[in-house]
């Protein structure tokens, strides 16, 4: 018998004679973490899909081995029967169902009468939460009174009521706040502690070096390599995931700040359902030409709200003045903002940034299409042209021009969607988590552009909930906590540690 | 290389017009075939009288369908415009029976009148946020309530000679024959101007084989639609409207910001507006053009029956909703072509049309055309790979 839980050996799976992995292993021992490292596309969901057989046994070539015989299951019940149960980057969660609800949802207790029996239902919810170590939350409410971060867990009880013997988590991390990223991570090694294992998939290399045993990377669709986490560090991973040495992940470039161009003045912005609770509160700041501004901040602080409100769309009650060179503007809807020169990358990328049937040629000319006209008519011949010079110059990875953008990369789309907000040529360009889920490559690509843009005297306010990016790429760096603005610091000899006191409202330790 | 059913499902999802058409030659084919008369040594079906009773059948329909599928497209519905089709189409009867208007001024003003509910209907949806299966659920009661009030739920009738002709009218020969010629110059004009466009940008163009085996092929298509038409009376009023309609909305579609957006708008509603488009705009005159096209409808209904019924247009928003499903407009927006609706129409008036000829009852016409309804949005998904596991 062996002692690995599960292998995967020389795991090969093709698309129409593309092969999207070719020949990769993956081990894991029980009570093991394996970090799953790889760029956008390099094939890890493709590996994650033929493991919980959404592609099942027979569409690919290889081998798994669980508890030492061959799986071979053909659909994703036999995997979770088997105990392998996958938590997907976005939470699949019903809102409108309680907590535990969603957790038994399929697999519900019923009574002698064929009814649910809600009785025992809550009861082993409950359980289950203490195991969790959030007791405090109510399983008989609605799942959406709880936070990312918190439904998160939940998603995880609801693996744990399926004996899951591996956890596969994807991307766990990408919208929950820093305590509960925490949280989650202890969690995990808990986990190990009584003999589970996992696989964990994440870009942010910082929580795959706290909680992995070994690293396995891929590039792709091929092994790179696996090696304990003792042996490597996140500079190692990254050299072995973009196949090159990532001196300097942030491409500065020296640019000239020119005067005020834009200026907000005593904005607030009031929750759209709870019309009483301020989600902004009272925040003043200028902004000039070819200035790069961060905003840093802990999820919460009301960074986006801020961002929709100078765009126009923020949906509840708001007030404040907007100036933009000098002049006060109205900007009461986001088309207001685009002509006067104002452009926004929204953060939510698929429910705000893409339309997703269409070309990607037609997303990025949206904004503009009307230059493209005469006499109310498209040219198209001149939209081709322009959409093609635009694919070159942002780098976008499409086999066609007018391809459905929901087919490219998720780095590939944000290209696509910045391509769309540039071409407007905003004076000032509002950056929400403009690297929120893409590839290492793809977010150097970005940071380039925004260094060149502000050369050419653009205005970049960019959010960021990485600390590394905003103190890598900002000249000057805004901190917001719980709506207020709690810090405005030039960025030189900035810490990571004073902007993240800032946030949590502690200027005093400034001076330790 | 053989032909896999990847290829065949890929063909078919890329060319969708392609298997509407042979779904068309099918039931034609099917048809033709059960009403074989061998005194009349051909079939009753594939006639040119037929022919041109089939387009004339279905331009109601067609015409509603057109708009329709702008409003499927941008993600609503609209359940009124049968009523409002009733509604407008006994204004026309009760302007030129009761009060003598002249034609023209009866065409303004349903036409006017057309746009204003269709405005309205846009208004309460896009601005006030009532969502449109409601507004136009609303409006089916209450367009056909004011019907008849207006009629007094009696048929009001004869309609003049003039508005007769725009539903029962034929083109002359002369000048049908004349308008297919135009008709394929510019479709040669535009095909050139195109090819020149693309080589002046530097964009790949196709052969100059494949061109003109293109126009050839539309000519072929152009020439028999008229000939077909011609052997029988000419091209009739109604389907003359049509073509245009098509051609218009195709352009709108295909040409215009005002289409793209549609087309943005139904795909995604939240990131059309934050590119800057005012979609409450866009989703507003998308109800004005069906209000439009329901005048145009209602028009050729009250010509068509030559009076005023209150009962005019009974039911055909199901037909003219159906032909867009039937003819690949995607129920969750986004995704459709007017062309597209129109074949749809085609379909469902084929099947009326064959049914009828066979002497089966109203209920089983019924029954086979919401079968197919169904069946049809099934190959569209099986098609486009769209199931759920």
């Amino acid at each position: 018998m062996s002692d690995y839980l599960l292998e995967m050996h020389d795991i090969t799976k093709d698309f129409n004679g593309v092969k999207a992995i070719d020949g990769i292993h993956l081990q894991v021992r029980r009570g093991e973490c394996v970090g799953l490292c790889g760029e956008n596309g390099a094939g890890k969901s493709t590996l994650m899909k033929v493991l919980s057989a959404v592609y099942p046994y027979g569409t690919w070539s290889g081998e798994i081995l669980w508890e030492g015989k061959e799986l071979k299951a053909r659909n994703i019940r036999e995997t979770e029967e088997a105990g392998i149960v996958i938590i997907h980057q976005e939470l699949m969660m019903v809102p409108h169902l309680t907590v535990a609800e969603n957790i038994f949802l399929g697999s519900e207790p019923r009574n002698m009468a064929g009814f649910i029996d809600y009785d025992l239902m809550n009861a082993q919810a409950e359980k289950l939460m203490a195991r969790l170590k959030m007791s405090d939350i109510n399983v008989a409410l609605p799942v959406y009174n709880y936070s990312g971060g918190k439904q998160q867990l939940v998603e995880i009880a609801k693996a744990l009521n399926k004996n899951a013997k591996l956890l596969i988590l994807d991307e766990p991390t990408s919208a929950l706040t820093t305590s509960e990223t925490k949280t989650l991570l202890n969690l995990i090694k808990e986990f190990k502690a009584n003999g589970m294992a996992c696989v964990y998939i994440s870009h942010k290399l910082e929580e795959v070096a706290e909680i992995a045993d070994t690293v396995t990377v891929i590039r792709d669709g091929t092994h790179i390599g696996t090696q304990p986490m003792a042996e490597l560090d996140t500079n190692k991973i990254i050299t072995m995931m973009v196949g090159r040495e990532m001196k300097n992940l942030f491409p500065r470039e020296t640019h000239a700040i020119g005067d005020v161009v834009f200026e907000a003045k005593n904005i607030s912005c009031w929750d759209v359902t709870n019309r009483e609770r301020k989600v902004v509160d009272n925040v003043s700041f200028e902004l000039r030409k070819g200035e790069i501004l961060g905003v840093a901040g802990l999820v919460g602080a009301g960074r986006t709200e801020l961002a929709c409100k100078l765009f126009g769309c923020w949906n509840g009650d708001h007030e404040g003045k907007i100036f933009l060179e000098g002049q006060e503007i109205s900007v009461r809807a986001p088309r207001d903002a685009v002509r006067l020169g104002i452009c926004m990358v929204p953060e939510d990328r698929k429910r705000h940034g893409i339309v997703p049937l269409m070309g990607v040629g037609y997303n990025i000319t949206m904004s503009v299409l009307k230059r493209y006209t005469t006499g109310g008519f498209i040219q198209s011949e001149v939209e081709l042209a322009e959409i093609q010079n635009q694919i070159i110059r942002m780098k976008v990875k499409t086999a066609e021009p007018l391809l459905p953008i929901a087919s490219l990369s998720g780095g590939n789309q944000q290209k696509a969607v910045v391509a769309k907000m540039l071409l407007p040529e905003p004076k000032v360009l509002i950056l929400d988590e403009p690297t929120r889920g893409i590839d290492v490559g793809a977010k150097y690509e970005i940071y380039k552009l925004i260094f060149e843009l502000a050369k050419q005297g653009v205005a970049v306010l960019m959010i960021s909930s990485e600390m590394p990016e905003v103190l890598g790429i900002s000249d000057r760096v805004l901190v917001m906590g719980e709506g207020k603005l709690r810090g405005n610091y030039v960025n030189e000899g900035l810490t990571q540690e004073k902007v993240l006191a800032a946030a949590i409202g502690q200027p005093a330790t400034e001076a330790a | 290389m053989t032909l896999t059913k990847k290829d065949v499902r890929k063909f078919l999802s890329e060319y969708k017009i392609v298997a509407l058409l042979i779904v068309i030659a099918i039931i034609w084919a099917f048809f033709g075939y059960l009403t074989y008369d061998t005194e009349l040594g051909g079939s009753q079906f594939l006639t040119p009288r037929n022919f041109s009773n089939l387009l004339r059948q279905m331009a109601i329909t067609g015409m509603l369908a057109s708009a329709m599928v702008f409003v499927i497209v941008a993600g609503e519905i609209d359940l009124s415009v049968g009523s409002l089709l009733g509604l407008l189409g006994g204004i026309a009867a009760v302007l030129d029976v009761t009060y003598s208007w002249p034609l023209w001024a009866t065409i303004v003003l349903v036409i006017a009148m057309g746009l204003f509910f269709g405005l309205m209907v846009g208004w309460l949806t896009a601005y006030l946020g009532i969502p449109s299966f409601i507004v136009t659920l609303g409006g089916q009661l209450a367009f056909r309530g004011m019907v008849l009030g207006l009629t007094g739920g009696i048929t009001i009738a004869p309609v003049s000679s003039d508005l007769k002709f725009i539903g029962q009218g034929y083109l002359p020969e002369l000048i049908g024959d004349v308008g297919g010629v135009l008709l394929f110059l510019v479709l040669v004009f535009l095909a050139l101007r195109t090819r020149m466009n693309r080589q002046k940008h530097n964009l790949a163009v196709s052969t100059m084989p494949t061109e003109v085996g293109r126009l050839l092929f539309a000519g072929i298509i152009i020439l028999g639609f008229v000939m077909t038409l011609n052997d029988y009376q000419g091209v009739p009023v109604p389907v003359l409207v049509l073509l245009v309609i098509l051609a218009v909305f195709t352009i709108i579609g295909n040409k215009t910001t005002f289409g793209r957006h549609i087309y943005a708008v139904g795909s995604n509603m939240e990131a059309t507006r934050l590119s800057g488009v005012n979609v409450a705009y866009v989703k507003m005159m998308v109800f004005a053009l069906m209000g439009l096209m329901c005048a145009f409808a209602g028009l050729t209904t009250t010509a068509r029956l030559a009076a005023g019924t209150p009962s005019a247009g009974f039911g055909n928003e199901l037909d003219a909703i159906a032909s867009c499903f039937i003819g690949g407009t995607s129920m969750r927006g986004g995704v459709g072509s007017v062309s597209g609706a129109l074949v749809g129409a085609v379909i469902m008036a084929s099947l009326d049309n064959g049914m009828s000829m066979m002497g089966i009852d109203t209920f089983w016409q019924q029954i086979v055309k919401g079968i197919i309804l169904v069946a049809a949005v099934y190959m569209d998904i099986l098609s486009s790979g769209n199931q759920r596991a």
